[in-house]
């Protein structure tokens, strides 16, 4: 799969629900249409709500890749 | 005057422990009531009560210290106002539901919608024992559908669409029941071990699981009391309309299997799930028969 070029980075590994969709639904808002937000959350709870919650607000996820614990996401600001 | 209690439980009023003193229980569907409702309650309580209500744990509402000698004055107030006296006693009691599809992000079904259909046929209705019916919109079973002697449970039945799917093993991890394992960068799922919750259905980054059908789990034979049960599943994906059908097999049967002071638990635990579901299955009731049938071969145990 060929790698996006990706506009800013969010890291939300410190944080617990709900701030970690808050903060990544904040952060795409002030990226434009079609640009990439990389994200890197945890395992658990975070990689459990946060996809379908961005998924929901008319986002697209573009990648999912697991890392060592975490996971980084790349999203697509719909 | 003479007071017959068991007219007064029939019309939501309970005895307190004070002599001439009664809780006035008042009916509300899936726990919901208007503003205006809400304001009579009040007004209602100051007048009547203490000036407080309080809250049941089945979303209920009950205005306590009402006098006997206030009991005609009251109803009729309550009947002007155009509130409803809830029920007590070997009844049909107030629907309990979460407030589901509507507003939940969670929400697989609509659960205040069902609970009313489920009130206005069911509410009040003489039962052998008390019969409490609980809904919940999906599987986080918020509303503890499994507690009630009938219970009901939203959920989503989902299938992989094999040419869309990316293999990012997202399913796998958001998986709740660990129903699926990625073989060969490939996810499989294992549908005995499916909670059907739908969570590989919202996940995924590229639609590849869909939605096959939706519906509701039935539960029998839960309660709580001194002896808690958690209710089983009798039925799978049943239908919003066949909702009610179900609900009255299961009511049926537990008028004609079970024995005096037993709860549909003690019915079940007794005769077996198989039997009862056996029983429910049998009761002539026109339409659907065949169908429902074999959604009674329940994978889910």
């Amino acid at each position: 799969m060929a790698e996006f070029e990706v506009a800013a980075t969010l890291d939300i590994t410190p944080d617990v629900c709900p701030i970690t969709f808050v903060k990544t639904k904040l952060k795409l808002e002030q990226l434009k249409e079609g640009e990439i937000l990389e994200v890197l959350l945890n395992d658990g709870e975070p990689i459990q709500n946060v996809p379908r919650s961005v998924k929901g607000e008319g986002h697209k996820i573009v990648l999912v890749e697991k890392l060592d614990g975490k996971y980084r996401l790349l999203i697509q600001r719909g | 005057m003479t007071i017959d209690y068991n007219e007064l439980k029939k019309g939501g009023f309970l005895r307190q422990r004070q002599k001439d003193t009664f809780i006035v229980r008042f009916r509300s569907i899936a726990g919901n009531l208007t503003s205006d409702q809400l304001r009579k309650l009040a007004d209602l309580a100051d007048t009547y009560g203490k000036g407080y209500v309080h809250v049941t744990t089945r979303q209920g509402a009950e205005i306590p210290w009402v006098k006997i000698n206030d009991y005609d004055n009251m109803k009729k107030e309550i009947t002007n106002y155009g509130l409803t006296t809830g029920t007590c006693g070997p009844r049909i009691r107030t629907v309990v539901a979460c407030p589901g599809l509507e507003v939940c992000q969670n929400g697989l079904t609509n659960s205040r919608a069902c609970a009313e259909e489920l009130d206005k046929a069911f509410f009040g209705r003489p039962v052998p024992m008390k019969t409490k019916i609980g809904i919940c919109g999906c599987p986080n079973s918020c509303s503890k559908p499994q507690e009630n002697d009938i219970g009901l449970v939203g959920v989503i039945d989902p299938v992989l669409i094999e040419d869309k799917c990316i293999g990012c093993g997202l399913c796998e991890r958001v998986c709740p029941g660990k129903a699926i394992e990625m073989v060969d960068g490939k996810p499989v799922l294992n549908r005995k071990r499916c909670l059907f919750e739908g969570n590989c259905i919202s996940s995924c980054p590229v639609d590849a699981w869909e939605e096959t059908r939706r519906g509701y789990l039935l539960y029998v034979g839960g309660k709580i009391g001194r002896l808690p049960v958690l209710g089983k599943v009798a039925a799978e994906f049943l239908q919003e309309d066949e909702v009610i059908e179900a609900v009255e097999r299961t009511i049926s049967a537990f008028e004609r299997l079970g024995q005096q002071g037993e709860r549909i638990a003690d019915t079940v635990a007794r005769v077996g799930l198989d039997a009862f579901k056996e029983e429910i299955n049998i009761l002539d009731i026109e339409s659907k028969s065949a169908d429902t049938g074999t959604e009674q071969e329940s994978e889910v145990g």
